[in-house]
């Protein structure tokens, strides 16, 4: 699935000094993320096991839910991953300036996206009195969804501190796997956001 | 999508000129799933044909990302493998799970007769 780039032109997908072909950085965040598809498919597992059985008195999801603003946080994971894949695009082409704007804007959707889930949380917990603790549905709940924001948070930071890099003048083409690594996470997090989701929020409305 | 008509393959350029507007119809479509996903939930359907359709959709929304975001359209096909392991091993994992916590012998005892008994054996 190699791209078949003209010679002459550098080709970000193929690292001839690697004895796979594959860089060092990408390989090694390939295997993370393989591994992190385990750990999330454990968390919602989990979820999902519980509410094949709830126990009494646990508060019917359907009714603490807000699909409105899930879909929103959605929407907007979505084009921060859009805007992700813009930013990896632009350093390939060594377009400093579109760097920059892509990975602020990406920034911007994921702070957007981590304050409807502070919102969210908080809706829950003073509003519905769905706590970590006083139901299943609530630890399972936020156990999950909270470890996928932490991850989101982790993205932000990355992706601030990569921004910060990036006028430093040291940021170039030749490193554009540095952006593209973060890239894949930043993804990553989107993918595992599409399957909570569906798992999570749209499955309580059938 | 603007395929070079002169040329066979793509040059490094063009290419990256062409993925920009991939990325941006891809994002265009992903939007539109989601809004589709919605809509779902809504119909008048049996719960296994619109938990069958959130499934389709949702792979479908997650194989666009993996493969054109994350690049693996492009990629060594090792990195889909190696992806592929670990979501193989994962969705097994769940599959395991979810059947054996669905069998009928997994039911835990909830009824208010049995909460006692339970409790008990907690504390214990």
């Amino acid at each position: 699935m190699s791209s078949t780039a003209a010679a002459g032109t550098l080709d970000h997908h193929i690292d001839p000094t690697t004895s796979t072909g594959i860089p060092n950085k990408k390989l090694l965040m390939w295997a993370f993320l393989a591994s992190d598809c385990m750990f999330f498919g454990c968390l919602i597992s989990t979820h999902l096991i519980y509410r094949l059985h709830p126990p009494p008195g646990t508060p019917v999801a359907r009714q603490v839910f807000s699909i409105e603003l899930t879909s929103f946080s959605t929407f907007i994971l979505l084009m921060s991953s859009l805007m992700m894949a813009l930013a990896v695009n632009a350093i390939q082409k060594g377009n400093l300036k579109s760097l920059r704007w892509s990975l602020l804007t990406t920034i911007f959707f994921g702070c957007i996206f981590l304050g409807c889930q502070v919102y969210e949380f908080r809706n829950f917990v003073y509003e519905k009195h769905l706590t970590i603790t006083n139901s299943i549905l609530g630890t399972t709940f936020f156990t999950l969804t909270g470890t996928h924001g932490l991850h989101v948070l982790i993205g932000v930071i990355w992706l601030s501190a990569m921004l910060i890099y990036s006028f430093t003048g040291r940021l170039t083409e030749k490193d554009s796997i540095d952006v593209e690594s973060m890239g894949l996470y930043w993804h990553f997090v989107d993918i595992v956001w599409i399957v909570i989701f569906t798992a999570v929020y749209l499955l309580e409305y059938i | 999508m603007s395929a070079p008509a002169t040329t066979a393959h793509p040059s490094g350029h063009e290419l990256e000129q062409s993925k920009f507007w991939i990325f941006v119809q891809i994002a265009m479509l992903l939007a539109v799933i989601t809004g589709l996903e919605l809509v779902t939930v809504y119909l008048p359907f049996m719960k296994w044909i619109l938990i069958t359709a959130l499934v389709i959709l949702s792979t479908v929304k997650f194989m666009f990302v993996i493969f054109y975001f994350m690049h693996l359209r492009w990629d060594r096909v090792f990195c889909t493998i190696l992806f592929f392991i670990g979501l193989i091993l994962a969705g097994g994992t769940m599959w395991a799970l979810l059947k054996l916590f669905g069998a009928e012998a997994s039911t835990p005892p909830y009824s208010t007769a049995a909460e006692p008994a339970a409790m008990v054996l907690r504390v214990a």
